[in-house]
């Protein structure tokens, strides 16, 4: 047919398993420098969009580089060498748990608090009660909390 | 980290590659290169930092599920189950149109004659229908192996299989061209 033509390696009769390994990668190793000439003919239209698609990524990298060679902390270098925390990661860290800390002891004081303050009113109620002259039996007494109900005439 | 130019040489020593293995599994041109250009992309936003040499690796591992996520979206857009014979052989039987043959070679090849010029296109056509014609997974793992020159144990990760998988994928595949090419009188 032409030039390209040469004898066929001879998959079908039986070979060591290494001659035959050999070949197949031969045959294959052909079949890609084919495939490769043919990707070479591409239209102008793709390899434009393609060299486009090359140029988008690249600018992309150089924006993920920048953005990670300058991350934005909380407390810049120039800041913590102000502070006198310069070299300190440690205290950075630390400075950065605080407000969280803040929060739980706010929490925690909040608490005690509402404790306190319910055991005050309870303590007010008992209070009123044991020093009524009225004995506290009196109320669980279902006369007497009929009294109480009907209307003062 | 790999510089912006070994980026850049990488990114134009696999454009092509990428877009014609890509072009073989989704059979559209437009879409093909939606997923070059994707993949290039995410490349170069989660990667750039990683050394030059792991880049062709990475890039094969994006490409393919890229092309997977395609065939999901697809699958979605359309709500019909395909048949997956579909796309495992589904293309023409290796005839050519002349005058395409001759506009695609663009006069690279002037030292030939006009007739070995068109006999080489047609061959190259002809092998290049049976490569797109091979199962999915066949050419996914011949074209890594050989045209990306990967090793067996970098195909098998690309592609998320076992190295025994690559073995059996890449033989079957040069057999089914072997047996192809043979049977339209192509020898290599």
């Amino acid at each position: 047919m032409n030039q390209l033509i040469h004898p066929a390696p001879a998959f079908d009769a039986p070979a060591p398993s290494a001659t035959l390994d050999a070949m197949q990668t031969r045959f294959a190793l052909r079949v890609a420098a084919r495939l490769t000439e043919r990707s070479q003919d591409l239209g102008s239209d793709v390899t434009e969009r393609l060299r486009f698609a090359r140029e988008q990524a690249l600018e992309r990298a150089r924006a993920t580089r920048k953005a990670e060679a300058s991350p934005s902390q909380g407390v810049t270098r120039a800041g913590a060498v102000l502070m006198g925390w310069a070299g300190s990661g440690w205290w950075l860290k630390a400075a950065s748990v605080l407000p969280a800390l803040a929060l739980v002891a706010g929490l925690v004081l909040i608490q005690r608090w509402q404790d306190n303050s319910q055991v005050s009113v309870a303590a007010e109620v008992d209070t009123a009660l044991l020093s009524d002259d009225l004995p506290p039996k009196a109320y669980s007494d279902a006369g007497f909390a009929e009294f109480l109900k009907t209307p003062n005439e | 980290m790999a510089s912006d130019k070994e980026l850049s040489d990488f990114l134009k020593s696999v454009d092509k590659r990428a877009f014609k293995r890509t072009l073989y599994a989704v059979r559209d041109e437009d879409a093909a290169l939606d997923i070059v250009q994707d993949t290039m992309i995410r490349l170069s936003e989660k990667y750039a930092d990683r050394p030059a040499a792991e880049l062709p690796l990475l890039f094969q591992r994006i490409l393919s599920n890229a092309t997977m996520d395609w065939f999901r979206r697809q699958k979605v857009r359309n709500a019909v189950v395909r048949n997956f014979s579909d796309f495992e052989s589904a293309g023409g039987d290796g005839d050519f149109d002349i005058l395409e043959t001759l506009e695609a070679l663009g006069g690279s090849l002037a030292s030939e004659s006009s007739a070995d010029t068109v006999s080489r296109a047609q061959i190259l056509l002809a092998i290049e229908a049976q490569v797109a014609q091979l199962p999915g997974r066949q050419r996914e793992a011949f074209l890594l192996r050989y045209w990306e020159e990967l090793d067996v144990a970098e195909t098998a990760a690309a592609m998320g299989c076992s190295e025994g998988s690559v073995k059996t994928h890449c033989s079957r595949a040069v057999h089914a061209l072997s047996t192809a090419l043979k049977a339209k009188g192509i020898s290599l």
